[in-house]
């Protein structure tokens, strides 16, 4: 169940009417959010719900374990087991065939036959997303930061729908301490839960849609077909379309939580207003940027070493982070390259004698130009189906100036304008629409929200392409 | 009841960050149920075309029943006209168009009897950089992967100059014209592009009995029966005479093994007519059959195969059905293949 389809309309329509009704009564809005999330969930493929509710119960059962226990030795034991199993499940899911088919070849290169054959396994799609928050919960559990809590509540939090399939990676204490009393329904943010669906929607339907069918996918299908300009722009455009695709669901995520009254964090910050890769990693899928800071790259020591410790370190944390995204070689030099630029900046902020130079206007922006091309240079690997496809298209990036150049049309610069243009805008702009709007009349409301719909929907091309972050 | 009474029941106005108001939870189900109302109204033209292209079955019924009233009271009260004013401004004006004129030759071609007598092929035109081959690239969904492989592969030979992008059409085929009417857009842009060489896949989503752009009085059966079968080779034909007025060499794809046995068996069907429509025009029309390129070690469906040198590579996407890279590359390089037994695109490299 997509979020920008007319059956999710009916669904949520429904949701939000009786989740209101019930909320005062949280013994029997519990079960019923859970319910309807499963429903959410259903409409991928029902079976999966086994796995939704494998989860919930494997990580409660341990979380509870943990909890109970008061010996380091066992809790230690009983962490590394639930952990194991959640990566478990994620690697026979996500990685088996990956790992299949990498070992075979592998092991074909020096003439051995290895007895493995791939299972064609479907990824039970958000997988990756309620996997680490299972993770999150039981090593919060560990660590004491974090009190289990019942069954019903946990199982609320893991499968809450608008976050179940591509996050934002809500954490326990943000997302569990809001079901411990009932939301107040004289006071719901409501214009800033339509301006998120609405810029959500506008931004997934339009811009993103947009640029990969008119420029994205034509190129980095088949490089060798368009000039450097086409390549260059296309690369661009794919940049601009993966923002517009998961900033458009993450706020269409967190506006309908907050319909429904609940908050969630921000998952995006501006990314392409970068001055680094550091700072990038702050403002892009900043709830994944932190699960991996406090679940990965402090667990494996952070900074708490020599300067090599923590390069390594590092580049461990960003080879798994792009392994999370895609079963595939192409995402691991994604994050390599990631890893690299956030090392080089480390090493050089650093060296001894290196002192901050002040930002001028010409240094920043000469900072984020360049953060922007390191990015745009990983998304490469990111979107190709291979690594001679990406190579194919850098290449091309170079050798073919002057063809002509038909898709670099003003519909993709527009978009790709937008796109770019929104990381830039004012941040008091926003909340003064938000403002205005929430000052308007009950049917004055609606209008303005009936008439976004209609441009979004006219907008867009016909049908709904998935969200890219689905597959991860 | 006092004054002050009534101002103490009454809950304190709350502001969010900015200054903005917060409202109440009645409130925000009211502007949710009225401005999806008002929305559906507005894009009722779209909403009953959305309706309209879905697969048979009931969820197309019930959103049929419920977006042809809605059309109806839209364009009753000219609330269709912002959508069908900004669908003109952005050149999309037929978007919201339902076109299921089918026209196509009354005649049903005839079963091929046994084996069709081939004649004689046409002339071996040669292509050149200084005349090149138009090379133009359509269908469902299924073409999308083996086109760009097909684009990479052609990138190389400076003979073949490819019209325009892959035409992938996505749930498209000759059965459901309402979805795309490939009937008027292969007429279109063999005018246009005067391609003369065309690639097509279609069928993928041809494996059910509902065909729209029926003659007026026709009726057709399940999928597979002799009348699904003549009006589908009706179709078929169709196309492909098409090509062959506008003087073109037709290279079609036939579909492939899929995960699903009995989409399989489907696929044959459609696979049989097409491959019997191509045989009757020998030179014109080339079948290039994918069947066995797919299969696994047991004659059945495989999504890894290996490959020329023996590595295992994922031929088929996850869905059973799309094609993968190694797939496309496959397919585009047999395609070539059939390009070059038909036209002389080498030559010239000799001179």
């Amino acid at each position: 169940m997509l979020f920008p389809t007319a059956t999710f309309a009916i669904f949520f329509m429904i949701v939000l009417a009786l989740s209101w009704l019930l909320q005062p009564r949280g013994e029997r809005w519990r079960p019923f959010i859970i319910f309807a999330s499963f429903v959410f969930y259903a409409g991928w493929d029902w079976r999966f719900c086994f796995l939704l509710a494998f989860s919930i119960v494997w990580n409660q059962v341990f979380a509870t374990a943990i909890h109970g226990r008061r010996d380091t030795r066992g809790r230690k034991r009983l962490l590394v087991a639930a952990v194991a199993g959640n990566l478990g499940l994620l690697g026979y899911f996500k990685y088996y065939d990956f790992f299949v088919t990498s070992t075979n070849n592998l092991f074909a290169l020096v003439g051995i036959d290895v007895p493995l054959e791939a299972r064609s396994i479907v990824l039970p799609v958000g997988i990756s997303f309620f996997t680490f928050m299972g993770i999150a919960y039981v090593v919060d559990v560990f660590r004491g930061d974090f009190e289990p809590v019942g069954l019903g509540k946990f199982a609320a939090y893991l499968s809450f729908f608008p976050h179940l399939v591509a996050g934002p990676i809500v954490r326990p204490n943000e997302l569990i301490p809001q079901f411990h009393t009932p939301r107040d329904p004289r006071y719901v943010d409501t214009s800033r839960a339509f301006f998120l669906i609405g810029t959500g929607l506008f931004m997934k339907v339009v811009i993103a849609n947009y640029l990969a069918a008119n420029i994205v996918d034509e190129v980095f299908g088949a490089p060798g077909q368009h000039s450097s300009l086409e390549i260059l722009v296309g690369i661009y455009a794919y940049a601009v379309q993966i923002y517009a695709d998961f900033f458009g669901y993450t706020n269409m995520a967190i506006g309908i939580a907050l319909l429904l009254g609940f908050t969630f964090p921000q998952n995006f910050d501006a990314p392409y207003s970068a001055t680094s890769i550091t700072d990038f990693w702050r403002r892009w899928h900043m709830t994944l940027s932190r699960w991996l800071r406090d679940y990965l790259y402090i667990p494996l020591g952070g900074n708490r070493g020599s300067k090599l410790f923590t390069y390594r370190n590092l580049m461990l944390t960003m080879l798994i982070g792009g392994l999370w995204h895609g079963a595939g070689w192409t995402f691991v030099a994604w994050g390599a390259i990631h890893g690299a630029a956030l090392v080089a900046e480390r090493w050089w902020r650093g060296r001894p004698g290196f002192v901050e130079r002040r930002w001028t206007r010409g240094r920043r922006a000469w900072h984020r130009f360049v953060t922007f091309q390191v990015v745009c240079f990983a998304w490469i690997f990111f979107r190709s189906d291979s690594f001679a496809d990406a190579w194919d298209l850098i290449l091309r990036l170079f050798t073919a100036w002057g063809e002509p150049s038909p898709l670099v049309s003003g519909g993709v610069v527009a978009a790709i304008a937008v796109g770019i243009g929104s990381q830039y805008m004012p941040r008091r702009l926003p909340l003064a629409i938000m403002a205005r709007f929430s000052r308007l009349p009950v049917p004055a409301q609606a209008l303005v929200l009936s008439v976004a719909l209609l441009v979004t929907h006219a907008m867009g091309p016909e049908g709904v392409a998935p969200f890219i972050y689905f597959q991860f | 009841m006092s004054s002050s009474e009534n101002r103490r029941r009454r809950p304190r106005r709350r502001t969010g960050e900015g200054g903005r108001r917060l409202h109440s939870a009645g409130s925000a189900i009211v502007v949710s149920l009225a401005g999806l109302a008002i929305a559906l109204l507005l894009n009722a033209p779209g909403l009953h075309k959305s309706a309209t292209i879905q697969p048979e079955g009931w969820k197309r019924d019930l959103a049929l029943g419920a977006t042809g009233p809605l059309e109806r009271v839209s364009s009753a009260l000219l609330l269709d006209q912002p959508r069908r004013a900004l669908k003109a401004a952005l050149g999309r004006s037929d978007d919201d168009v339902i076109d299921t004129a089918v026209a196509l030759p009354e005649e049903t071609p005839e079963e091929p009897a046994d084996v069709e007598t081939p004649a004689t092929p046409p002339k071996h035109a040669k292509f050149s950089p200084g005349r090149k081959l138009r090379l133009w690239i359509a269908g469902d969904s299924l073409v999308v992967v083996p086109g760009e492989s097909l684009l990479r592969t052609v990138a190389g030979n400076r003979a073949i100059a490819p019209v325009g992008r892959i035409d992938g059409r996505i749930a498209s085929g000759l059965e459901r014209p309402d979805v795309f009417n490939w009937f008027t857009h292969v007429r279109e842009q063999m005018r246009s592009k005067k391609p003369r060489a065309v690639v097509l896949m279609f069928g993928g989503n041809d494996d059910h009995g509902f065909m729209t752009g029926l003659p007026e009085g026709r009726e057709v059966g399940s999928f597979g029966s002799p009348s699904w079968r003549a009006e589908y080779r009706r179709r078929v034909a169709a196309i492909m005479e098409t090509i062959e007025r506008a003087n073109a060499f037709l290279v079609w794809i036939g579909l492939p093994i899929s995960h699903d046995a009995e989409q399989t068996l489907r696929y044959d069907v459609i696979n049989t007519i097409v491959q019997s429509e191509a045989a009757k025009r020998p030179g014109i029309a080339s079948y290039l059959d994918t069947y066995f390129f797919f299969a696994g070690e047991d004659g059945g469906f495989a999504e890894y195969v290996e490959d020329d040198t023996g590595k295992l590579v994922k031929m088929r996407a996850d869905d059973g059905v799309h094609f993968e890279r190694p797939a496309g590359d496959l397919i585009a390089e047999k395609v070539v293949e059939r390009l070059e037994e038909r036209y002389d695109l080498t030559s010239w490299r000799k001179r």
